[in-house]
This record gives C-alpha cells, structure tokens and sequence, in this order.
C-alpha cells in the first residue's frame, strides 16, 4: 500500500528556536494515525507543515507522493484540515459556511447542495442549517467545522485537537464520524494530547517530545515494550499512612503513589510482587480490601516516554481503564 | 493546456469565492464603515467647507478620495481579523494559489470602492448639478485606482500580524500623508516643483488627475499616463504582500 505521508528528516526553527527536529515518519494509506505530544512538543508545528501552512526550515514532505515543496496543488486538493479552533464563518449560515467551502475545492456545482445536505443530515444540523454559525454551541461550531473540512471529499484528513472542551456525546460522534471515514477509505492524521483518544482511534502513533519523534508503532507494542510501567494497586482496611512507606521498600518495587484510597506499586514483576504484598500485610495485621494487578495504560507510555510524572497526572474524564486482572478486579 | 486552461477557470472562480464571502462577512463590520465609507466623506466636508471650491473640482475631489480611502479599508482590516480567528488558514490551505487569493481579496476592497464612489458621484450629480464631461475615462478611473489603492491596503494586511489595529495605524497613517502631498487639496499647477516632483510618487496624484480631466474636462498630465500609472502600481503593490505572505510562512504567524 502506497504512504499517504512520508516524512524525511522535518525539521523547523523559529528564529534559533528548535520547534521540530529532523523527524522521519510514514502514514499508509487507509491508516488513523496519531500524533501524540504534550503542549509545545512540535505537534501543531509539524501537522502546519504537512498542511503548506507552514515553511520547514529542512526536509522533504510528500502527500500522496507530491513532494509539497516543488507543487503543492494537487496535494492541497486531496486535503482536508480541521485546525484546533473552529474557523467557520460566525456570520453565515451553517449552509452558507458549507457552500462556500464546496466552491473553494471546486466541488462539481451540481453535487455542492447534495452533499451539504448530506453533512448536515449526518452531524444532526440539517434543522439548524438556516442559523447563523454565531449561536453556535462550541460542539455545533466543531461539527461544522469538520463537515467543512470533509465537503470535497478528501483522502487524507488533518485533525488538530478534535475534541478537547466537547461533551461526552460530541466526542463520541466524532469519534464515531472518524472510524466511519476511515473504513470508507480516507487516512486520517490526528493531533492530539488526549491519549485516550488517541488510544481509542489510532492504528498507530507516534510520540513526539522537545520536537523528537520518541516512539512510533501500535498503541498496543508500545504498551507492551513499558513492562516497566506494570503495577499492583492494593487497598488496605483503615488508615496505613504511616506504614506505606514501607511498602516502597519491598523488593521489586520502582516507585509508588497513592491514589484515592489505594496504593499504587511500580514494578517489572507484578507476580513476584503479589505475595510479598500478602506477606506485609499478614506481618503488620492488615487487612487487604482488594490486589489488583494493572498492565501499563498509554498513558503511562506517554508520561514515561515525555518525561512525566508517571501515574500521577491524571485526567479523570479522559483517563483509560487499565486492564485488570487478579485478585479484586472490578467488574 | 486544457490542463492549464482548467486549472485558471478554477482560480478565477475561487478568487471571485474569496470575495464574494468577504462582502457578505465584513461590508458591514464598523471597521469597514469607519474607515472605508464615513472617512472619505469626513475628509472631503472637513476640508471642503468654507474654501471656495467649485462643485465641479469638488466632486472630482470627492471621487479620488472616495476611492483612495474606501479600496484601501479592506485588506488592513479583514486579513488580520482573519488570522486573529483562524479563518484565514482555510483559505491559505485550499487548493488555489497566492496570487489567487490576494486578487480575490484585492477584489474585496475594489468592489467597496466602486460602490461608495458610486454613492459619491450621484451625491454630484443630483446635489450639485455635476455633468461628467469624460465618462468612459472617469469609469476607467475608478475601476483602475480601486485596483491600486486595494492592493495598497492589501500590502499593510499582509502584515504578519494577527491585530488589525497594528495595520491599521500605520496604514491610516500612509493614507494621510498621500492625501497630502498628491495635489487632492492644491493642484498640482499651484505646487512648488519640490512638491510637485514628491507628489509624482503617489498613486493619488495620479487618481486625482483622471477624475480632474474626467469631470472638469482638463489635468495636468496625460490621462492615459496616469490610467497606466495606477494600473502598473496597482501590480506592482501585489510583491510587497506576496513576500510578506511568504514571510508569515516563515514565521508561522
């Protein structure tokens, strides 16, 4: 399958600021692929670059194989680009945004109305098309944006951020609109620092920081290269502030952290863990409330990979469920 | 060719895309009323009132700086609003040239000026009984100096800046000293030769001697001199924005 995006030795400067650093990476065809930083790592830089948004100060970018720095038309062409805030036009219509957009990529005259309809059906804005974009929630504006990025049909797709500030159902629709393009054949490229989404979308990822890429490959080889970043939370009955720490001290364990009323204890070797976790709490008369064991979330890839603190920084309303198994596990 | 020829359709009709949004978006934003439709009319009763000016010469004045300062509004304020709200991004990333969309652009303001120089010249005929001795000439006028002054406006919106009142200023600023030094309120007869040989370097001078030969039937210089001047400043104002595009590019802003 030939690559929607290839990547050779990227680089950019802001003045003698190092945004992107000579970054090499190929999207197939057909693939979501996710682009995950955290804030200033070079993610919106790079995907400005990709987009002719932006001058590389080096390197060589080929979309669909049109080397975008000798013609970038017909790549252009085959673009679609939803930006982190919603560009539409507050003052036309939500029709209005639409059809200008379907005139800009040249959308066969005929064809333009059809198929607003048919993005304004889908996004749930067919009854609101007549409003202008201005009373707008931020979801609707979002929605419209992306229809607008979507009107010309493209075959490779640029999200920047596509959800954060969303409610629980935008996000799952557009999550759902994205699986949906994607099994119709369009590549979608996705900025973003939510790793959930990224998690929940993505054939593969790669992880940038300090404007390297640090990892690149499925959500899932990556979790399994941190076996490092395997833990065991147990919750004890009554307070045990004071003999935690000693928990630190067990053999095998890295690091741990406290997380609501559980103890959460890093280590290469859960199951070597575990009877030693017994053995404390027979020692010191505790009793255990629950032991769970939990494989590494790509959270904690990502927090490791950036240099993060890892498993302190959550968000809860995007946080993954690490999958659990053992004694306890939550059903 | 047919290639080539396709491909020209397309920008054309994109170009006429980008103006046509701009109209309906921005024509009645006060930025636009301020600068480009109360301004020259201000200007014209400010220093019209109270001079003996015949009303020939003074529609003739009218025109030039109805189309000066209206064609010269848009691009200042719409470019920089645009990059402020992320809206200019779609347009730089559609499939269509630079070129293509600072013409359409250019349009924008061109379109303003022709229109208020439109209000301004029934504001001659009916109110003061103006006969247009040179209509063709006058037409070719407007639509000439509505090109060059856009593109002026243009080359300050191109600015890399995503704050219209950085533009602005100094565009306002520039807009002043031309209405100045370019024989709109001394003609160009009745300048000192210092003068006069600075005032050969605007654009004005030029729009202001076409309406004077187009309305009071006579000017200073050759009109078709001064219909190529605005027309070649007009092109020639286009590589100051198409370099600071180029620029902003650079700069990411």
């Amino acid at each position: 399958m030939n690559n929607a995006i290839e990547v050779e030795n990227l680089t950019k400067y802001y003045d003698k600021f190092l945004a992107v650093d000579h970054i090499n990476f190929t999207v197939k065809q057909g693939e979501i692929f996710g682009f995950l930083g955290p804030n200033g790592a070079g993610k919106t830089t790079t995907q400005r670059m990709l987009t002719t948004l932006l001058t590389p100060t080096e390197g060589r970018i080929l979309i669909n194989e049109h080397d975008l720095s000798r013609d970038s038309y017909p790549a252009k062409r085959q673009i679609g680009l939803v930006p982190e805030e919603s560009n539409v036009y507050t003052e036309l219509t939500a029709w209005d945004n639409l059809m200008f957009t379907a005139s800009l990529y040249r959308v066969p005259r005929g064809e333009r109305a059809k198929r607003a309809q048919e993005l304004l059906e889908t996004f749930g804005l067919w009854e609101k098309r007549n409003i202008k974009a201005e009373n707008f929630s931020k979801g609707m504006r979002r929605r419209l944006s992306i229809a607008m990025a979507i009107i010309h049909k493209p075959s490779l797709l640029f999200l920047d951020e596509p959800t954060p500030g969303l409610d629980a159902q935008s996000i799952r629709a557009i999550w759902e609109l994205i699986r949906r393009m994607n099994a119709e054949g369009t590549t979608v490229f996705i900025t973003t620092h939510q790793i959930e989404e990224a998690n929940q979308l993505c054939g593969r990822v790669a992880i940038i920081s300090h404007g390297k890429i640090a990892a690149i490959d499925t959500p899932e080889r990556l979790k399994a290269n941190f076996r490092r970043t395997q833990s065991v939370e147990v919750a004890f009955e009554g307070d045990v502030t004071e003999k935690s720490p000693v928990l630190e001290t067990l053999p095998g364990v890295t690091t741990q952290t406290k997380v609501g009323d559980k103890i959460r204890l890093y280590t290469e070797d859960p199951s070597a863990l575990l009877p030693r976790i017994i053995q404390f709490a027979e020692s010191h008369t505790l009793r255990v409330v629950s032991l769970n064991t939990l494989s590494p979330s790509l959270e904690d890839v990502f927090l490791e990979i950036t240099g993060g603190q890892m498993g302190t920084v959550r968000n809860e309303s995007l946080e993954e469920k690490p999958a659990r198994r053992g004694k306890g596990a939550r059903k | 060719m047919n290639q080539w020829i396709e491909r020209i359709k397309d920008e054309v009709a994109q170009a006429w895309t980008v103006a046509l949004k701009d109209v309906r978006v921005y024509y009645l934003r006060p930025g636009m009323i301020m600068f480009g439709f109360l301004m020259p009319f201000f200007m014209f009763f400010s220093f019209s009132v109270r001079r003996e000016v015949g009303a020939a010469e003074g529609v003739a004045r009218l025109l030039a700086m109805t189309v000066f300062f209206t064609a010269g509004a848009a691009g200042p304020f719409i470019i920089p609003t645009e990059r402020a709200i992320g809206t200019y991004d779609r347009l730089l990333a559609a499939p269509m040239s630079l070129l293509t969309l600072l013409l359409g652009k250019t349009a924008v303001g061109a379109f303003f000026a022709i229109a208020v120089s439109g209000v301004a010249l029934l504001a001659g005929l009916l109110f003061f009984g103006t006969t247009i001795l040179q209509p063709g000439l006058l037409v070719a006028g407007i639509l000439l100096g509505a090109f060059s002054f856009s593109t002026l406006g243009l080359a300050f919106g191109s600015m890399p800046t995503t704050n219209p009142g950085d533009v602005q200023m100094p565009s306002t600023l520039l807009r002043w000293v031309l209405l100045f030094i370019s024989g709109v309120f001394i003609p160009l007869s009745d300048m000192a030769p210092v003068a006069r040989a600075i005032a050969y370097f605007s654009p004005l001078t030029y729009a202001q001697d076409v309406m004077n030969h187009a309305v009071l039937g006579s000017g200073l210089l050759n009109p078709w001199l001064d219909l190529a001047v605005l027309a070649l400043s007009g092109i020639v104002l286009l590589w100051p924005s198409i370099k600071m595009h180029q620029r902003a590019r650079v700069l990411g802003r």
